[in-house]
């Protein structure tokens, strides 16, 4: 007999939860980028105040 | 037949015989067409090799599952008596333990270059999206009442397009179907340029095919691609712990690459290592393919679904890139979201070839690679999900 309710969670429960961890991997790598960035960034423009 | 001796002939049943000629079509397949050679010709050595009746390669339980060889012990007892053969021992070491395929995923990760995914994270969108035909065809699968919940999750995740999530899931949740599920999920992805264009027609206009996007994404720093492997990897195991084994192995392997200071390690891993693995790896599953067990209407049923789970993941990648477009102020050529099925590099090739033909100037293999290598990720969170969920 088919378990309506464990397969509609499982389903869409299941796809729910696929976007959010991917949205939120997705928002990690957006956040690890930007930090590097502008760490580097600042990082350089301090480097060629130093060289003049 | 010569009085002691035996021979198969007595033995061979039709059902054999047609294993003979699909073992035959895929090994045609695999030389003729160059349809993943690696994989396509050692299943059908492998269908051949147990086909033949009385070699003793593979045997099986009258239920149609391969006898496991045991401890090591027991294993050289068996072997010396005939109960087990080499192939029963690659599978219950290989495929049953998930060692295989795990180890195969980490030669993915040492080949895979996640540049493009760091410079647009939205790919990751794309790539979850494109899960939806695995979710669509879990519910048709098991409401068909031709599987059970189990069956039908290894069923539907043939739509990710990602080989070693999909035998890593099926060896855990439904062993009996990993010959037919494997050899599909690999059959199709070799037929994405097949699949996929029609649906991508169907989906956009000429118009939204020729959006112009710059030949570059953005340049990644060396930092970037060290650091993103460590936290992706850190992430996904605290939000789904069950998906650490496959991520584990991907990301640990794009480590090896990544960091620059262990290309040899890192070029093995993606050279002979993978292709050893790989082939190990057809071998066995070719040899879960008696006729006995091949020969079903379930194996039917998994050809038809998978067309319907490659269908809807691409029109999901596709339909979400359409929708981001609604948001975005440089619109992106939504083409890109439908590589979001992870057949790598094939579903970025079509959206390339796609881009070309619509607006000679567009250069898109790099922008659909993003979505390539999330939808890699999104299936084996997938694939932890499944695990979380159903064992």
């Amino acid at each position: 007999m088919i378990d309506w309710g464990l397969v509609a969670n499982i389903a869409g429960g299941g796809f729910g939860l696929t976007i959010l961890v991917l949205a939120i991997l997705s928002l990690v790598a957006w956040i690890v980028g930007l930090v590097i960035r502008k760490t580097t960034k600042e990082r350089e423009g301090s480097s060629s105040e130093d060289n003049k | 037949m010569f009085g002691l001796y035996e021979s198969a002939f007595g033995a061979l049943q039709p059902g054999n015989i047609l294993m003979f000629l699909i073992a035959g079509l895929l090994i045609y397949l695999g030389i003729a067409k160059k349809m993943e050679p690696v994989l396509l010709v050692p299943i059908g050595i492998g269908i051949f090799m147990v086909n033949l009746p009385l070699g003793g390669l593979m045997t099986y339980t009258p239920e149609g599952f391969p006898v496991e060889a045991g401890t090591l012990s027991e294993l050289i007892k068996s072997i010396g008596e005939g109960k087990i053969g080499l192939l029963n021992v690659l599978y219950t070491y290989g495929i049953e333990s998930e060692v295989i395929p795990l180890l195969i995923f980490l030669g993915v990760g040492a080949m895979t270059d996640f540049a493009p995914t760091i410079a647009r994270p939205i790919s990751f969108l794309f790539g979850a999206a494109a899960q939806v035909g695995v979710f669509i065809v879990f519910l048709i699968a098991h409401l068909s009442g031709m599987f059970t919940i189990n069956e039908a999750a290894c069923v539907g995740i043939i739509g990710g397009s990602d080989g070693p999530p999909t035998v890593y899931l099926t060896a855990a949740l439904a062993p009996r179907l990993l010959g037919p599920i494997t050899l599909v999920a690999y059959a199709y992805m070799a037929l994405v340029p097949i699949i996929q264009p029609p649906i991508i027609k169907l989906l956009t206009t000429k118009k939204e095919r020729a959006i112009y996007m710059e030949p570059q994404v953005r340049q990644v720093r060396r930092l970037e691609l060290i650091l993103f492997p460590i936290v992706i990897f850190i992430a996904a195991a605290l939000l789904v712990p069950k998906s650490v084994p496959l991520i584990g192995m991907f990301m640990f392997g794009n480590l090896l690459k990544a960091s620059g200071v262990t290309d040899r390690l890192a070029q093995s891993a993606g050279g002979v290592f993978i292709d050893v693995l790989t082939f190990l790896l057809g071998i066995t599953v070719g040899a879960l393919m008696p006729a006995s067990v091949f020969l079903r209407p379930q194996t039917l049923a998994i050809i038809g679904l998978a067309v319907v789970a490659f269908i809807c993941s691409t029109a999901g990648g596709l339909l979400a890139a359409k929708f981001a477009n609604l948001f975005l102020k440089k619109k992106i050529n939504p083409m890109i979201g439908a590589a979001g099925v992870s057949a790598v590099p094939m579903s970025a090739r079509v959206v390339q070839k796609m881009g070309q033909e619509a607006n000679p100037r567009n250069f898109l293999l790099m922008h659909a690679m993003g979505p390539n290598m999330a939808g890699a990720v999104a299936t084996s969170v997938v694939a932890g999900i499944f695990l979380g969920m159903l064992m």
